[in-house]
């Protein structure tokens, strides 16, 4: 009898099934706008407007992509992207691991305070602090510049950098300082020799991060640039929403092309994307 | 040696503190200072106004629309992409095929920015070909075409549902997070008792996931008020200020309107909500850390 009833199969068990299944239209929801963004920016306006939009199109149609690529507004747009993301996300790095290492590793009378305060920068709108920084930068003529947006940039990383690199360098056994201070090492050796080369997956974490966030940002250039050649990406989108208003297709190849630098970083890196988000939330 | 160790801390920290000092905690003073002004936004004096601006705030009928639609905005937010995300990690956690992949599915709109995620959504709601409209069509309705975004009923929820499926992603992978801490022993011992899947889920998980939660509620909570973005591309706070939020009201009266003062009045409001938020968050944080250590 045992042996009959260890030959008839496992009870059918639904579940594994029924949640992959479930997982399967919740993603293709979940896709599906991105899908239509992506399908209508290889159709012509005219097949979209006869509402044709979500069909798979018998022949692929560049011309949008092209239209968007040929754009010297949009090559100025992405030009001025890079120059404010690129140097915003170093310098709020560095300035993160600069204060990282003293909240980690040299505590004073007043630090955990001077910590808190810092990380809460990252809990503010941006709005509270738009009408003073605005002044700040009239008054010394650089609206309609881009510099104005990598200050803030970097000034408004310094928090989640400064969270980020203590938590890593706190994890760097003390051990490895004393004897690096002992051979006769100073701080700043400790930090780049011993600590920093430790901690490059928080490295890799916050550049994630950092230039994804500054990359996408749309408030800080709306508030400090006004002159066309001096916009960024996003503000590009918009404003090119007025030359293009029914040219539905080379709207969304614009969409997709702006947001090609961060997809291809996430799709990389995603690992220490999430590794950051979820660190940046959780370890308050 | 600790003298060594003073000087590099003053060394260390000079810059980035100056750099935060200079960018974001003196702007934040002044705000409060500005907020007694009517500076307009060009000429370099400003009168003195006491709180007038702050007893505009009281009759401005505008300022207390978006107040209303502030709290829409953030309850709606804060609820369906926190009940999507835990729904979410709950199917993920069983070593389901494919997870990696839709985990990558779910969490890829964080990564694209509000003004590309409005874009896209515009799409959605577009009243002659967009995805919505194409099914209502099919689905027995051929001339259907509300136009969900022109309409003062439901152009805010539109947004708030295009928002929630960017913001879906952050909490799932929270609550993830947080489900790998449960320890599947104490699981496997509910099963053998014989609860059922719904109570080992309601009874079990869920309360033990309250770190998570407490996480996953200040961050959509935060998110959300200083949502700007996608409301200024998908309305821009309208039709008829019907999708105003507190942060698109203070950057039209401050930029649209060049009323600088009132607008500083308006981010110190705004400043009091965030600062309410984080103390009630950091306190829960802290009893949390007390009962789960």
């Amino acid at each position: 009898m045992a042996d009959v009833a260890a030959s008839v199969p496992a009870r059918f068990n639904p579940w594994p099934a029924t949640v992959f299944v479930a997982l399967c239209i919740l993603a293709a929801l979940f896709l599906a706008p991105t899908a239509g963004v992506l399908l209508s920016s290889v159709k012509t306006t005219r097949a979209i407007a006869l509402g044709d939009l979500w069909s798979v199109p018998e022949r692929v149609y560049l011309e949008n992509y092209v239209e968007v690529l040929s754009n010297p507004a949009v090559h100025r747009y992405f030009l001025n992207t890079l120059l404010v993301t690129v140097p915003a996300t170093f310098a709020s790095i560095a300035l993160g691991v600069l204060a990282g290492h003293v909240f980690a590793k040299l505590p004073f009378r007043g630090s955990n305070i001077l910590f808190l305060i810092v990380v809460s920068g990252m809990f503010f709108p941006p709005q509270v602090i738009l009408v003073p920084l605005f002044r700040l930068f009239n008054g010394l003529g650089l609206i309609d510049t881009l510099w104005p947006i990598i200050l803030v940039h970097t000034a408004l990383g310094i928090p989640i950098c400064t969270l980020l690199m203590r938590n890593f360098f706190a994890a760097v056994p003390n051990a490895l300082r004393e004897a690096a201070l002992i051979e006769g090492a100073n701080e700043w050796q400790v930090l780049t020799r011993v600590s920093l080369p430790l901690s490059l997956p928080a490295l890799a974490v916050l550049a994630t991060l950092q230039f994804t966030w500054i990359w996408n940002d749309f408030l800080w250039p709306l508030i400090f640039t006004q002159s066309d050649d001096k916009r960024t990406i996003m503000i590009g989108i918009v404003n090119l929403r007025g030359q293009y208003t029914v040219a539905w297709g080379v709207q969304g190849a614009l969409s997709l092309v702006a947001s090609l630098p961060t997809l291809v970083i996430f799709l990389f890196f995603q690992r220490y994307f999430i590794k950051g988000m979820t660190m940046g939330a959780i370890k308050g | 040696m600790e003298s060594q160790n003073r000087l590099w801390r003053v060394l260390l920290l000079a810059l980035p503190i100056l750099v935060f000092s200079v960018l974001v905690i003196w702007p934040l003073l002044s705000s409060f200072y500005y907020s007694f002004t009517n500076w307009n936004g060009f000429n370099r004096d400003y009168e003195f106004l006491g709180l007038r601006n702050f007893a505009k705030i009281w009759t401005d009928r505008l300022f207390f629309n978006a107040i209303v639609n502030t709290t829409i905005w953030m309850a709606a937010a804060l609820v369906l992409p926190t009940l999507t995300g835990l729904f979410l990690a709950l199917l993920l956690d069983r070593q389901v095929r494919g997870a990696r992949i839709f985990k990558t599915v779910f969490y890829l709109p964080i990564c694209l920015s509000a003004i590309v995620v409005g874009q896209i959504w515009i799409w959605i709601y577009q009243p002659d070909w967009g995805l919505l409209n194409t099914f209502v069509k099919l689905a027995g309705n051929p001339d259907f075409n509300y136009a969900w975004l022109a309409r003062p009923d439901s152009a805010l929820f539109a947004v708030i549902v295009a928002w929630s499926w960017q913001q879906t992603g952050l909490s799932m992978v929270i609550y993830l997070a947080g489900l790998t801490s449960i320890p599947s022993e104490m699981l496997e011992v509910c099963e053998i008792e014989g609860a059922t899947a719904w109570q080992r889920i309601r009874r079990v998980v869920i309360p033990l996931l309250t770190p998570s939660t407490v996480v996953v509620v200040a961050l959509s909570m935060i998110n959300s008020l200083k949502g700007f973005d996608i409301l200024y591309i998908m309305t821009g706070g309208g039709p008829f200020n019907s999708s105003d939020t507190l942060a698109m009201h203070m950057y039209n009266e401050s930029f649209k309107k060049y009323l600088m003062g009132y607008g500083s009045a308006i981010s110190v409001v705004l400043f009091l909500i965030a600062l309410t938020i984080i103390g009630v968050y950091f306190r829960q944080l802290r009893k949390v850390d007390e009962i789960y250590g």
